[in-house]
């Protein structure tokens, strides 16, 4: 979900989420309504804010995802080795009992991606997940995100941004949001066709919003070099 | 499942509350001064007020003791829920708990869980101080008191409840709070039996539940009253909770409803 500051998109994932109800007209996640279904979405979805004030800042990342743990109704030692099992996979588990006030930014936007999959959700919801980090930490967000939760893990992400290298990158299928309207859908190649050729996202963007987005430089990733991907058996993760 | 998911709340206010431990020390110190104050009241005050007090056992320390403990119950319901939702609104917590599949109502009524806790040690430490100090409670009907305690707390709650959904509403001034916090010591019996008030005063006296509540508390715990003797006082809670409970719960699920309509929900 491509869009400017104000276009809709944190709205558009809120409803999606069942945390603001629709003034008009129905929506489905995962085959459940929103409305009428608003548990089982809330069973099947994950949410990723960059809002770091989200998690208690004196309390530790594990104690953190622990409680969230408990809040999907996972207990004791069920909770417990889901939170351990996460804390490695984003690469937390050294800092894990530590208090959360003393995290960097990447590691704050680590803690959130692993509370988001607590549920080993279907659906990823993502809102600016890297707007509040620097360059690198985005470009190991970005990887994370592709390389481990999409390709290794098969979840659907439903992500937002107004950073357009961002949606390139990680996006199967992009739909521009202006204004609280989808003023155009479909994978980047064919948004590109669209518009002829040597045509880019930001030509897309410009001509269906009247707008130009700020693009970002791509640092170069050394996000594999850094993540310790666990590829044990029992993680739960998979696509069931 | 109820039962893990309270544990997990308290669990978590738990340990918020202890990493700032020189605070909780501070309040439980503090609070001692409280105690000392009324002590040396009832010392000015002496016999002076036999007449009123003798239904409670004739000691005003004794009477005022448990008038401010079991009042604390009502300060936490009125702030509790409210303070709760307030605080997690500011933390930046509140939309991360309420993507979960727990509901709002339990969100808003488990964080509540550990203020009750908290305020329970801290009647059991002013009992256990006014037992130092010389307050009697050999007679006490513990079951009694705990079956008061138990209805004070769920109507207290009730009224909790409301004045969380005037603030997730209007988010500042609400009037339940507000009315309770400010007329429930003069005509609740806090700190004097309400039969000092004027008969019209004391009629009004009769529609707050913490009159019941402290009348039936200090008659359990000071006087020994049986279940029998405490029936009117029980009578009169079940009947505030039977109204108040539903009342409460219909009025918070509308005001979860609307806020989630309007979008106001993580404001404050």
């Amino acid at each position: 979900m491509l869009g400017p500051n104000g276009a809709g998109k944190t709205t558009l994932i809120k409803i999606l989420c069942t945390l603001i109800f629709p003034s008009t007209g129905t929506a489905k996640v995962n085959g459940y309504d929103v409305l009428k279904e608003s548990r089982k979405v809330r069973e099947s979805i994950g949410y990723v804010t960059t809002d770091e004030r989200s998690f208690y800042w004196r309390l530790t990342g594990r104690q953190n995802l622990e409680f969230f743990a408990n809040l999907h109704n996972y207990y004791s030692k069920k909770a417990q080795s889901r939170v351990s099992d996460l804390l490695s996979i984003v690469n937390l588990e050294k800092r894990a009992d530590d208090p959360f006030l003393s995290y960097s930014a990447g590691m704050k936007q680590r803690l959130a991606i692993a509370r988001g999959l607590i549920n080993d959700p279907r659906v990823l919801f993502m809102d600016e997940p890297t707007r509040s980090l620097d360059p690198k930490a985005a470009q190991d967000a970005r990887d994370f995100i592709h390389d481990y939760i999409v390709s290794e893990q098969e979840k659907t992400i439903f992500l937002s941004t107004h950073n357009l290298n961002e949606a390139e990158q990680l996006c199967n299928r992009i739909a521009i949001l202006d204004e609280g309207k989808i003023k155009v859908s479909g994978t980047p190649q064919e948004l590109k066709n669209g518009l002829g050729s040597n045509s880019t996202l930001s030509d897309v963007f410009t001509s269906y919003s009247g707008k130009r987005l700020e693009e970002e430089k791509q640092p170069k990733s050394s996000f594999m070099k850094e993540m310790r991907f666990r590829h044990r058996g029992g993680l739960g993760m998979g696509r069931r | 499942m109820i039962l893990r998911k309270a544990f997990a709340f308290i669990r978590r206010s738990y340990m918020l509350q202890m990493s700032y431990k020189l605070e909780s020390i501070l309040r439980m110190f503090f609070m001692l001064f409280n105690i000392l104050t009324y002590y040396f009241v009832a010392k000015l005050v002496g016999t002076a007020g036999a007449k009123y007090l003798e239904p409670y056992g004739g000691d005003y320390f004794s009477f005022v003791l448990i008038g401010i403990a079991f009042s604390t119950y009502l300060m936490v319901s009125l702030r509790g829920f409210s303070e709760t939702i307030r605080d997690e609104q500011m933390m930046g917590t509140l939309e991360a708990m309420l993507v979960t599949p727990t509901d709002t109502t339990t969100v808003i009524t488990f964080s509540s869980l550990w203020s009750f806790i908290f305020a329970s040690i801290r009647v059991v430490l002013y009992l256990l101080v006014g037992i130092f100090l010389g307050v009697n409670l050999n007679n006490a009907n513990l079951l009694g008191a705990l079956i008061i305690l138990f209805l004070t707390v769920l109507s207290f709650s009730s009224l909790g409840m409301l004045a969380a959904s005037f603030i997730m509403i209007f988010k500042r001034g609400d009037p339940i709070n507000m009315m309770f916090m400010s007329t429930s010591e003069l005509f609740g019996g806090v700190f004097f039996p309400i039969e000092v008030l004027p008969w019209w005063l004391q009629s009004i006296s009769h529609i707050f539940p913490m009159t019941y509540s402290l009348s039936g508390m200090r008659h359990a715990l000071l006087q020994g009253y049986s279940l029998h003797d405490l029936l009117p006082e029980i009578s009169a809670l079940v009947i505030f909770c039977m109204i108040l409970m539903p009342m409460s719960l219909l009025i918070i699920r509308f005001a979860v409803k609307r806020v989630k309509e309007e979008g106001t929900l993580v404001q404050y």
